[in-house]
């Protein structure tokens, strides 16, 4: 099958009659639904641009299994030069939607998967490697959106998975049957779920003796029976149903993130990845969090430059422009906004191919990029709330603006800048407002926070790579630490003639 | 990567090292151990030999294609974990294999 169209990704989701739940209802028009749809026209962008020749480069990559072009986010890497075109590729679709898009955690489960895999089978004898290439091509052939669904709920945090009171805070196998297993859980905030074809799961931490049945890694379709989706709730997100699309500020596009039940769920042996091997849990994790903390190097530098866009056009439309602070903000959000770009470029030119053929990012440098995208975006989005002004949460509504009697009046007293017509200044306001603290801010902000991992998790990766003993031992070579010393040189220094 | 390749005086052990700028292990000790055991290895049999994780002295490859080479990388032989103390055996028994 040929690259899909957005309107044959569109009907393909349809078709799957997805059980979603929102407001305590079950959707039925979930395509179409006005909170949905925004999230829906992000993946179909990325279906849009990889038909256009202006975007190929990135867009399209060339199967290494089948050597056919397939949409990058269906690709295993095999460069370096593929995992940087990764990361702009990512800045691109942040470009064009203002927002998550939702299509990248699929694409890093897989390009973790294909080498944990073949590490298991080469350790453990088993065939995992191989269905999964398999499965690879499926999505590949297809031009199939997975959801690579990792995080658990977790329950407390002080106990391991099997010792919760309730098992099934951490998904885990119910079953073991000649056929397959049968599964239960949940994966808590998942990006996208209710958009894509595919769910691939994969464990949330590093398990140990007595976590068996929690080391576990499948992939089932996003309609495998058992399994539901309840939506989860954004800042201002009932604004998408008001007939006006001004006050949502991004009417054409948003993130969506959803909590995923398994209620049972059987999976087919050929559809599992992992099955009991505690000790490659770990590796999964990392790998996977690795490719997902490179990621955001890419796309929210995309939405950044959106950002700042719009508060660069904000102070053009209040008439503040050429004040020499907003010149000097400006600045600051494009250097911290570049700084995140390099990091999500550095990991990718510094990445290795691994022993099963594909190339991974450098894991020290992909922390630290996440780790700037804990702070950073905060940053910029508090310069933007800085250059727009207050009015971006105090301005009227557009129904205010619409009415006959009160409109005139709001139009009055909201000009700005002389040349600017009130509704596009208001606009852009309200683009700032979605960006910082309506509904993309989940995306732009929290998920800056605690996607891919939350701020200490990067630490604790850039703890085991920091390699300290090196820098220790540089340091102690320069003062000539542990060197006998002559007491009898140190002599005070003979004053320097003025001659 | 840097082009210097070790191959010691009726040794036939080739070691290509890294430029060291972030090393994680002793090469040169590494190297000395195995050089000083001398494995009985088949000629042209090479040691890729990186301070770190990133590979350079394979050209960014954490294993190789090719039997007759061993691909260090920091802490990992061909890829699998390996801690320091153990990377000279386990090299060795690589290029046994």
């Amino acid at each position: 099958m040929a690259l899909k169209t957005p309107q044959e990704f569109r009907q393909s989701i349809a078709d799957l009659h997805l059980r979603i739940y929102m407001f305590g209802e079950l959707i039925e028009d979930y395509v179409d639904h006005p909170v949905i749809r925004p999230s829906i026209n992000c993946i179909a962008m990325t279906y849009e641009l990889a038909r256009l020749p202006e975007y190929e480069d990135l867009m399209l990559a060339t199967s290494h299994l089948t050597g056919k072009k397939v949409n990058r986010f269906t690709h295993i890497h095999q460069s370096t030069l593929d995992l940087s075109k990764k990361v702009k590729m990512q800045r691109l679709l942040g470009q064009k939607t203002g927002s998550c898009f939702q299509r990248c955690v699929g694409m890093d489960a897989i390009n973790a998967l294909y080498s944990v895999t073949y590490e298991t089978d080469k350790a453990k004898g088993t065939d995992y490697h191989e269905r999964f290439k398999e499965y690879v091509r499926y999505l590949q052939d297809n031009d199939l959106v997975a959801d690579g669904a990792m995080t658990d709920p977790k329950g407390d945090r002080g106990l391991a998975p099997h010792q919760q009171p309730d098992p099934d805070m951490y998904l885990h196998i119910v079953e073991r049957r000649d056929d397959g297993i049968v599964v239960r859980g949940a994966k808590a905030h998942q990006t996208g779920a209710c958009n894509s074809h595919e769910i691939i799961v994969m464990p949330t931490v590093a398990m140990r003796a007595g976590d068996e049945d929690y080391a576990v890694s499948f992939s089932c379709p996003a309609n495998a029976e058992g399994v539901y989706y309840i939506y989860g709730r954004q800042s201002c997100d009932t604004r998408k149903l008001e007939d006006n699309a001004l006050d949502v500020g991004n009417a054409q596009f948003g993130g969506q993130e959803a909590l995923m039940v398994f209620d049972d769920v059987f999976v087919p042996w050929d559809r599992v990845y992992l099955c009991g091997e505690i000790e490659f849990s770990g590796a999964l994790v990392e790998r996977f969090a690795g490719f997902h903390r490179q990621s955001y190097g890419g796309c929210k530098v995309g939405v950044g430059d959106v950002l700042i866009g719009a508060a660069a056009t904000a102070a053009d439309m209040n008439g503040a422009a050429r004040a020499s602070h907003i010149k000097d903000k400006l600045i600051e959000m494009t250097h911290l906004n570049e700084t995140l770009f390099s990091c999500g470029l550095a990991c990718s030119y510094e990445g290795v191919k691994m022993p099963a053929g594909n190339f991974q990012i450098d894991m020290l440098l992909a922390n630290v990029c996440k780790q700037n995208v804990t702070r950073f975006p905060y940053e910029i989005a508090r310069l933007a709330e800085d250059i727009a002004g207050g009015l971006m949460v105090t301005m009227p509504s557009a129904q205010d603006l619409a009415d006959e009697k009160i409109g005139p009046i709001v139009e009055k007293y909201l000009v700005g800048q002389c040349d600017t017509p009130v509704i596009d200044r208001l606009r852009i306001l309200r683009l700032v407002e979605n960006l910082t603290l309506g509904t993309a801010a989940v995306g732009y902000r929290t998920e800056s926070m605690h996607g891919a991992g939350s701020p200490q998790a990067q630490r604790i990766m850039i703890a085991r790579q920091s390699n300290i003993d090196h820098k220790k031992d540089l340091a102690k070579a320069l003062a000539g630490v542990g060197k006998p010393w002559d007491k009898g040189r140190a002599k005070v220094p003979t004053a320097v003639s003025a001659d | 990567m840097t082009d210097e390749q070790q191959t010691a005086p009726g040794r036939r052990l080739k070691v290509v090292y890294c430029g060291g700028c972030n090393p994680h292990i002793d090469r040169t000790a590494v190297a000395a151990e195995l050089l000083a055991d001398d494995p009985d290895v088949d000629p042209g049999a090479t040691l890729h030999l990186s301070g770190c994780p990133r590979a350079c002295a394979s050209d960014h490859k954490l294993s190789s294609d090719d039997p007759g080479t061993v691909v260090v990388a920091g802490e990992l032989v061909d890829g699998v974990p390996t801690p320091a103390p153990e990377l000279a055996p386990a090299i060795t028994r690589k290029l046994k294999e």
